[in-house]
């Protein structure tokens, strides 16, 4: 019992920087989604049944695009594909504390931020539970749905006035990424980071951005299979 | 509610869910530490961080020098904070900051 009250405390503190990141980026969606031809009921729909940050700016896209909606679904599942390796590194850096009774509830918010933020608190000796996991991730859709609620309630011309605000929340997602990717940075890692990096530039500018993101992803991990032995941390 | 938009809702939350949930029930938390998938998944992490930081920064990158030059700012922003303070929110909120800053100030 004090064990789960200390991991649902401990969720808690993890929590708050996704929310905080979160909501602003939620709320640029959900400017977005109006502003491309969206109803807020829409735009609010989009957060709550596929709750994937990148993947739904880019369904605003297809959508203004006209591309068949079930090319559009697929292409943006390809997209997530990256998730299916998200939930066993969790467990297998969890060890003798892996658990997935309630893997079916937390597996729904194991996003891109969340798996990030979930690593870094383990690295830094955080134990694995699933309730600290159900509180991340949950609190985490919690502010994305709020913020893509008050982006799509402001309306698509609200940042038209303020364009500074609109290039701080522009920059807000890959500000995020790079906090989370310094949250877990160790010496073993750079060469897959160097080799994802280099991947992504290559896969985008020679394919797509979507090459890029499965490029870069599966180089990186694959530098993985070429590395020492796992065992310290080695942090920068 | 247009329906294309609920299918098309569906269609990538589904399957999202799916790429999330069943690796779960797989077992794949029981390989050996030292082995290739585990030494595979460790590099996972970091590695899709990265790429989509890199995929993130990529149309700044090709964008005006007045993109290029807030995006470096808030780049900056972002290690500065976090070498500071180790604060994922913190450094993040820097960053935003940072490159709101620099274009309300018209820096480049």
């Amino acid at each position: 019992m004090a064990q789960e009250r200390s991991s649902g405390l401990a969720g808690v503190q993890a929590v708050i920087p996704l929310v905080l990141g979160y909501f602003p980026i939620a709320f640029s969606f959900g400017v977005a989604a109006t502003r491309s031809g969206l109803s807020p009921f829409e735009a609010f729909s989009l957060s709550l049944i596929v709750f994937a940050g990148a993947a739904q700016f880019l369904a605003i896209a297809l959508l203004a695009s006209g591309a068949p909606v079930l090319v559009a679904g697929l292409t943006l599942a390809a997209m997530n594909l990256r998730h299916v390796l998200y939930g066993p590194t969790l467990l297998q850096r969890a060890g003798d504390h892996r658990a997935t009774r309630w893997g079916w509830l937390w597996a729904f918010a194991l996003t891109d931020e969340v798996f990030g933020a979930a690593l870094g608190a383990m690295a830094k000796g955080q134990r694995f539970s699933e309730t600290f996991m159900v509180i991340l991730g949950f609190g985490a859709y919690a502010a994305w749905l709020a913020g893509t609620v008050a982006g799509a309630w402001a309306g698509g011309g609200a940042l038209d006035a303020w364009p500074a605000v609109g290039a701080g929340l522009d920059f807000m997602l890959p500000a995020l990424f790079l906090a989370l990717l310094l949250s877990i940075l160790t010496a073993r890692q750079v060469p897959a980071i160097v080799m994802a990096a280099a991947a992504t530039v290559l896969g985008t500018w020679y394919g797509s951005a979507t090459l890029g993101l499965f490029a870069g992803m599966i180089a990186g991990a694959l530098v993985g299979l070429f590395g020492r032995k796992a065992g310290g941390t080695d942090a920068v | 509610m247009r329906f294309d938009v609920l299918e098309l809702a569906l269609i990538a939350g589904g399957l999202t869910y799916l790429w999330r949930y069943v690796p779960l029930r797989l077992s794949l938390g029981d390989m050996p530490k030292d082995g290739i998938l585990a030494r595979f998944l460790a590099a996972t992490g970091p590695a899709a961080i990265a790429t989509l930081f890199v995929a993130e920064m990529l149309p700044m990158v090709h964008d005006t020098q007045a993109v290029q030059g807030r995006a470096g700012v808030g780049v900056l922003a972002v290690i500065l904070a976090f070498a500071w303070r180790k604060s994922v929110v913190f450094a993040t909120l820097a960053g935003a900051c940072a490159c709101g800053a620099a274009a309300a100030l018209g820096l480049w």
